[in-house]
């Protein structure tokens, strides 16, 4: 249970730059999740603040303590890792109580310790199986059991549940949250998984290139994604490049975009005459029947393709020579799966995004 | 209706025909192995006949064991204590060496892993000889069980660094940094982890050198001073001054006996809990 800061944390590979000045404050009790693609610096980072990996400038801090120099063992931490890594040669009990028996912690208190956690993590009666004779689930749920046991400052999870099946993920995904918040640990958790992210983060931090690129809580990095990798990374696949027209108000303005003149949200930092992406999620845009006026924007195209994948279906769909992708979910998916020809489109929310500054 | 017929019988005979053609072709590859087996035991199996007989008479005895265990105690226990400390000092050299080369990274790695292997490629006479004229400078290495003890340990360690290396790289880093997370120093991550989890190769290392350092004359004649006679060294002796003797086979027969001991030990004990992969999940 500590806060955990990061001061401009740098690591170089020779002449790569893994992690570039990464400034980063997680308060006590929070989750806070590196979420971006693989090399972009989140595992390395994760890595830092266990110790594995010394930084080559910066500072890391638990509470008031700098524990850049600390190796692992020193920090008190829990680290969980892609594979649930259990002793092979040790029993689920003894894999628990390796963390206590290291520190020379009494028998008795080691063996309540085990009790606790395998309740804890629903696996009471497994003391003597050996971990290769428990599913994929069970043995990550004995590898958070076996962290948790050690009483850790931070709980560090790099990708947990990527090698675990989808059902699996689900359940694990929300066991792992249960846990933090009942504990109440401070938790940094590393994805690439933006669903994932979004399902149990209090604050996200998307990197790039070994960089924090935006900072902030779910619907925040959701709706208002500051960068064009952001926007690009949380899944909003429509982009039209364009630029904003006169006469808007502060709160709304045009864009013309090709032929299209979309009605966007103003952003305060932008003025007329600025070049900017304009994004839009596909699952913001809604397939119109009648003469729906609920949307600033309608547009007519002809539909390309449909993809059906299940809950949703994925349309592209052809508007004044540009292409948008449109997620359709409900019933309404059922009824366009034969339909071909023109649909009308509507959306209200477009996100736009300075060009000059994504570059 | 006929051509279902037909072709059922066609296809039963076809059947019948594979199926002995098969048997045959099982039957043929039995005598094979069998016939190899042979051959490969043969040797042992005159020399125990011989080592049970007294003289060429034909009187099947077990005097001669009792004999050895009188006479040969003094060169078996030798035997025995050269492997016991050439294994102990192979062992103190090469888990930590194995350890940095397969976890650490250095300029001129490469070249040291071809260099330690050296030993596997030099024939016996010429390390022998070799550490003859090293071993001129200390007059304690040539007149004491240490100049016998460290040419083993040159001759072999190799035998077991290589096994103690293939076990390490085979062994994910996972285990060793969750033990480092968990608070376990680096020595108790060593012992509780590493070591366990490598444990098939180093006894498959320990069993390699034991065969060859307990069965190995050639060398020992090079190096070992006149106080210091191996089983082997004297099985060798006896038969270049007494020409073979009954006694002499049945040293040399229970030599054997125990290097096949130690083989099958190493198999019942390892072969089945470590040799199939503890630590593949």
């Amino acid at each position: 249970m500590s806060r955990v800061r990061l001061v401009n944390i740098s690591k170089h590979y020779g002449p790569t730059l893994a992690v570039d000045q990464v400034n980063l404050d997680v308060v006590e009790g929070e989750f806070v999740t590196l979420l971006g693609p693989s090399g972009c610096g989140k595992t390395t980072t994760l890595r830092m603040i266990a110790g594995l990996i010394e930084p080559t400038t910066g500072q890391i801090l638990f509470d008031d303590q700098e524990v850049t120099n600390l190796p692992p063992n020193g920090r008190n931490i829990g680290f969980v890792f892609q594979t649930p890594a259990l002793f092979p040669h040790m029993s689920v009990a003894d894999n628990i109580g390796f963390g206590l028996s290291v520190k020379g912690r009494p028998k008795p208190e080691i063996n309540a310790k085990i009790n606790e956690m395998l309740k804890l993590v629903d696996l009471a009666g497994y003391h003597d199986r050996l971990p290769r004779q428990l599913s994929g689930g069970q043995q990550q749920r004995v590898a958070l059991a076996r962290v948790l046991a050690t009483n850790p400052r931070v709980l560090l999870f790099d990708e947990p549940l990527s090698a675990l099946d989808r059902n699996l993920r689900e359940t694990l995904k929300y066991n792992i949250l249960d846990l933090q918040r009942r504990t109440g640990k401070t938790a940094i958790y590393v994805t690439h998984d933006q669903s994932e992210a979004f399902a149990i983060s209090d604050r996200i931090a998307v990197m790039n290139q070994g960089r924090i690129e935006q900072l902030g809580s779910q619907t925040d990095i959701y709706l208002h994604p500051q960068s064009d990798f952001v926007a690009e990374f949380i899944g909003a696949n429509n982009r039209l490049d364009g630029r904003i027209l006169e006469g808007g108000s502060g709160e709304r303005t045009a864009v013309q975009a090709g032929a299209l003149t979309l009605q966007c949200p103003m952003r305060p930092d932008l003025k007329a005459g600025d070049t900017v992406a304009a994004y839009i999620r596909p699952e913001d845009i809604a397939v119109l029947k009648n003469d729906d006026h609920n949307y600033r924007n309608v547009f007519e195209g002809a539909v390309e393709q449909i993809i059906f994948e299940g809950s949703v279906a994925q349309l592209r769909v052809a508007v004044a020579g540009q292409t948008f992708r449109v997620d359709v979910s409900g019933t309404e998916r059922l009824q366009l799966l034969n339909h071909r020809g023109q649909i009308q489109l509507g959306f209200n929310e477009v996100t736009l995004i300075p060009i000059q500054q994504a570059q | 209706m006929t051509t279902t017929t037909l072709t059922k019988s066609s296809t039963k005979g076809a059947g019948q025909a594979r199926f002995n053609s098969r048997r045959l072709i099982d039957l043929l590859s039995h005598l094979y192995i069998w016939f190899c087996l042979l051959l490969f035991v043969a040797p042992f199996l005159a020399l125990f006949n011989y080592s049970l007989q007294q003289g060429t008479s034909g009187i099947y005895t077990l005097s001669n064991y009792s004999y050895i265990f009188g006479s040969f105690t003094n060169n078996l226990l030798t035997s025995l204590r050269v492997s016991a400390l050439a294994i102990s000092i192979n062992l103190l050299i090469t888990l930590p060496a194995a350890y940095a080369l397969v976890r650490y990274e250095f300029p001129g790695k490469p070249l040291l892993l071809s260099a330690v292997t050296l030993p596997l490629y030099t024939p016996a006479p010429v390390l022998g000889l070799g550490l003859v004229l090293t071993y001129n400078f200390s007059y304690g290495l040539i007149t004491s069980i240490w100049g016998l003890v460290f040419a083993m340990v040159v001759g072999t360690f190799p035998l077991m660094l290589i096994p103690i290396v293939v076990a390490l790289k085979d062994l994910p880093l996972v285990f060793e940094e969750a033990a480092l997370c968990l608070g376990a120093t680096r020595w108790q991550t060593y012992f509780k982890i590493v070591l366990p989890l490598i444990g098939p190769g180093v006894s498959a290392g320990i069993l390699l050198c034991f065969i060859i350092v307990f069965n190995e004359y050639l060398v020992t004649l090079f190096v070992a001073p006149p106080s210091v006679q191996t089983a082997p060294l004297r099985v060798f002796n006896l038969v270049r001054t007494a020409g073979i003797q009954n006694t002499t086979a049945a040293l040399a027969a229970f030599m054997q006996i125990v290097s096949f001991t130690a083989v099958i030990l190493f198999f019942r004990l390892f072969g089945s809990r470590y040799l199939k992969g503890t630590y593949l999940i």
